[in-house]
C-alpha cells in the first residue's frame, strides 16, 4: 500500500496502525488486537523517512490508528506511547 | 567479561556490560547517521543550532584532561525519538570540542546497556550519554531531556487541559488533534534551543559534582 493522503477518508477495509519497534504502548495494542482476531496493516514510522512522515501528518505520538472511515486515533488504554515530533 | 566499576550513584547495579571492547564496537556517531533510517535532516538541523560557550568549552577541556575527567561518551539512542535527535548532537558537540570519543549504540538492539541506565529504575528513557574515563571508568551520565523540559512541557499540558478541558491528551482523535497540534506547535518548539543550553548546563553539573571538581 502507497502512502496516504491524510486529506482523504481511507479506502482500505483493515485499520492502519503506526508504530514503532520499543514502543510499548505499540506492543500492547498489537497484543489486543491479535488477541481478538482483529485484521490490520502495520506501518513502521521508524523504518523509513516517508512512512515517519506519514505518520506524523496524522499525529504527534505512536501508536496512530487510521480507521478505514477516516477517523484517526492516537495512544492506547491510557498510554500516550512514543512522540515522533 | 563484565567489569566492576566504581562509584555509581544512579545506577541499578553494580557491574556493567559496557565493556571497553563493547565500547569500542559501537557505532561512531558519522558512522550512526550514516546509518539511521529516519530523522537526519533533524540531527543535522539539531547540530547546526547546538552550542556551547567559551566557558564550556574551558570547563569540558579541563575535566578532560584530569585523570578521573571524561574521554569517552556511549549514547544510548533511537533515530525516531525527538529527545534523541534534539539531544544527542549537544553530545556531539561536547565531544567535538573537547576531543572526547562519542560512540552510539541503539536502544532496542542492546536492551542489557538499557537496563543498566533506565530512567527511575523503570523507563527506557533515551538519549543515554553516558560518561566514561579513559580507562574505562564510569563517571556519570545524563538521561533523556533536562529537567527545565519536563516542566514547560509539563505546564503546557496543564494549560491545554484547562482551556479545552474535554480533551484526554493520553486517548486523542482525529476531532483533537488539529486543536492540540495548534496548541503545542506554538509553544513548544521555541523553548528548544534553550533546552540544548540547559542540557549542557546539567551534564556540566554531574561530570562536576561525580569529578568533584567546580
Amino acid at each position: 500500500m502507497g502512502p496516504l493522503d491524510p486529506d482523504r477518508p481511507m479506502s482500505g477495509k483493515v485499520p492502519i496502525v503506526y508504530t514503532i519497534r520499543g514502543c510499548e504502548a505499540c506492543v500492547r495494542l498489537l497484543e489486543r488486537w491479535n488477541a481478538d482476531g482483529m485484521e490490520y496493516e502495520e506501518r513502521r514510522a521508524e523504518l523509513s523517512q516517508a512512512t515517519m512522515d506519514e505518520a506524523r501528518t496524522f499525529g504527534s505520538a505512536v501508536p496512530i490508528i487510521v480507521w478505514p472511515d477516516g477517523r484517526v486515533e492516537q495512544g492506547f488504554q491510557g498510554h500516550i506511547g512514543c512522540y515522533i515530533i | 567479561m563484565r567489569v566492576l566499576v566504581g562509584k555509581r550513584p544512579f545506577m541499578t547495579q553494580t557491574t556493567t556490560v559496557v565493556t571497553p571492547e563493547r565500547f569500542d564496537r559501537a557505532l561512531s556517531y558519522a558512522d550512526y547517521l550514516a546509518a539511521i533510517a529516519v530523522n537526519r535532516d533533524q540531527f543535522q538541523h539539531y547540530y547546526d543550532i547546538a552550542r556551547l560557550t567559551d566557558d564550556d568549552v574551558a570547563f569540558f577541556r579541563e575535566a578532560a584532561v584530569l585523570p578521573s575527567g571524561p574521554a569517552k561518551i556511549l549514547v544510548i539512542a533511537e533515530a525516531w525519538c525527538p529527545d534523541v535527535f534534539r539531544g544527542v548532537p549537544v553530545f556531539a558537540r561536547i565531544a567535538e570540542a573537547t576531543g572526547m570519543t562519542m560512540k552510539v549504540v541503539l536502544r532496542d538492539e542492546n536492551p542489557d546497556i538499557m537496563d543498566e541506565f533506565l530512567l527511575n529504575g523503570k523507563a527506557r528513557a533515551i538519549p543515554v550519554a553516558i560518561f566514561y574515563t579513559r580507562d574505562h571508568q564510569y563517571i556519570t551520565h545524563w538521561t533523556e531531556r533536562p529537567e527545565v523540559a519536563h516542566a514547560e512541557v509539563a505546564r503546557i499540558r496543564g494549560e491545554f487541559s484547562a482551556v479545552h478541558p474535554t480533551v484526554d491528551l493520553k486517548a486523542l482523535t482525529s476531532a483533537d488533534m488539529p486543536t492540540v497540534k495548534a496548541f503545542f506547535d506554538a509553544r513548544l518548539p521555541q523553548h528548544y534551543p534553550a533546552w540544548q543550553v540547559e542540557t549542557v548546563r546539567e551534564i556540566r553539573a554531574l561530570l562536576a559534582a561525580a569529578m568533584a571538581v567546580a
